[in-house]
């Protein structure tokens, strides 16, 4: 369970510095699979961020399943798997040492790393540099150390960036795929994406919360309501 | 928070700790980068020692272990100035920050691999007295192994607390070259403060003072083959101060 009440993040003084996000609540429990939806800047990932406990809100609460991210961040971590912007990865590794080391980290055996790797599709790329990989190996290699630990919670900052769209529907099917009873919160510009793998929808817009209800079942009404909220 | 906790209890802190010590080793057994840091730091250590010993004539290793603060101030920033800095520019911090892993075992093993590598690099020092020996042995002027062992001690004392003081700049610096600098001339300055021209700058009772506070200065009994207690503290201070720093600004979250 995941809960954020009122929510503020502040960059620079309070005077003239630049509200990143602006008193967002929300709540999130398990089988909840959030499209979270904005336009660049909107606080997205800032929000994301506050949530795995990387930078601390400026007021406002966040708990996940009672705990404070910040505080209690080695008792949740296990349970959270995470996919940062731009998905960084340790370019001089290769997969396999990488999906290892965060495996060892977590306490995973290998084998279940195996498991992953082939849910993924990494198989063929396992010995490869992940400098020599292209974008949806990429890709699938920081989904892969998220999925590690088999975690309740996914939080994924646009996993199908830059994909073409072969790649964005696998990843968009594992996605789907691994869902079930976890919370996943999945920021995306793709809005049929959200339509295909959602069930909740979010929508911020500079940095304050505007939609946050079920996902409207008709095709197409996704894009209509981001216009709507958005444009 | 349901699932799991065998999984979580197998993730003991040992696990923990050899996993990034490996991860951070691995970048140096990878790397060409680690194998020419490493052998051209004995490159100068070796030349810098063998180009005066026949001038001087004497069979003692103590201008070595006088230049080793030197070397090392430049050298170990160059090891130490990546270590947080690149993670920061790539973004790689946040995956490691979101891994469960304390920030104490991430600088520790950080702190752990540069002490490797300095390590190492000293490891390949040991010809010079071995060869030193070779050559004096026969008009019987001989090397007390002891002393010599205790000077090494010493050496690497003062590169735990450097190493930790490179660190603290690399964390605080996104760009390398920044670090590298920040953390040179900290080490400059320290060194410097046991040298005469400090004696021009201030009076000599701050100077005395200063003296004092220099990893030269604390490095001398090492040499002579005598553990100081007072010494040792004075490392394990800047080197245990440096380390909290560097932990505390990675707790940071603002």
């Amino acid at each position: 369970m995941i809960q954020l009440s009122d929510i503020t993040k502040q960059f620079g003084p309070p005077a003239g510095g630049l509200t990143a996000v602006k008193d967002v609540s929300f709540s999130a429990k398990k089988g909840d699979i959030i499209g979270f939806l904005g336009p660049n800047g909107a606080g997205k990932t800032t929000t994301m961020r506050m949530l795995m406990g990387l930078i601390k809100p400026t007021s406002g609460t966040i708990t996940i399943s009672n705990l404070d991210p910040i505080h209690n961040r080695l008792q949740l971590l296990p349970s959270i798997g995470y996919l940062p912007e731009n998905n960084p990865l340790y370019e001089d590794m290769r997969v396999d040492e990488y999906l290892l080391f965060v495996g060892e980290v977590k306490g995973i055996a290998s084998d279940e790393i195996d498991t992953i790797t082939q849910q993924v599709d990494l198989t063929d790329r396992i010995h490869s540099h992940i400098s020599s990989l292209s974008r949806g190996y990429r890709q699938r290699v920081g989904l892969a150390a998220a999925l590690i630990g088999d975690p309740d919670i996914l939080i994924l900052d646009e996993p199908t960036s830059g994909l073409d769209p072969i790649e964005q529907e696998k990843i968009k099917l594992l996605i789907k795929k691994i869902s079930k009873k976890k919370i996943v919160l999945f920021s995306t510009h793709i809005l049929s994406e959200v339509e295909d793998v959602a069930n909740r929808l979010i929508i911020i817009n500079k940095g304050e919360l505007v939609y946050d209800d079920k996902k409207p079942k008709r095709k197409g009404s996704v894009e209509a309501l981001f216009k709507k909220l958005v444009g | 928070m349901d699932s799991s906790p065998a999984k979580r209890d197998q993730n003991d802190n040992k696990i923990n700790m050899k996993a990034l010590f490996k991860k951070e080793l691995q970048f140096y057994l990878n790397n060409p980068i680690g194998y020419m840091v490493i052998i051209l730091f004995a490159v100068f250590a070796n030349f810098l020692f063998i180009k005066d010993l026949f001038v001087i004539g004497s069979a003692s290793m103590r201008p070595f272990f006088d230049v080793l603060p030197w070397l090392f101030m430049i050298f170990i920033p160059a090891i130490t100035m990546r270590m947080f800095a690149e993670e920061r520019r790539t973004n790689t911090i946040e995956v490691l920050l979101s891994l469960p892993v304390s920030e104490l075992k991430i600088v520790l093993s950080k702190f752990l691999v540069s002490l490797t590598v300095v390590g190492a690099s000293l490891l390949l020092t040991v010809a010079l007295p071995v060869s030193l020996y070779a050559l004096t042995n026969q008009l019987g002027a001989k090397l007390y192994i002891p002393e010599l062992l205790v000077a090494y001690l010493g050496a690497l004392l003062v590169a735990a607390s450097f190493i930790s003081i490179g660190l603290y700049f690399s964390l605080r610096f996104e760009n390398q070259v920044v670090s590298f600098l920040f953390s040179v001339l900290t080490l400059f300055i320290l060194i410097m403060f046991a040298t005469d021209f400090m004696g021009s700058i201030v009076s000599g009772q701050v100077q005395s003072l200063l003296v004092y506070f220099s990893p030269v200065t604390q490095m001398q009994s090492f040499i002579k083959g005598i553990i100081d207690l007072r010494s040792t503290l004075y490392f394990v201070n800047i080197t245990a101060l440096s380390l909290f720093l560097t932990i505390t600004t990675l707790e940071r979250r603002d």
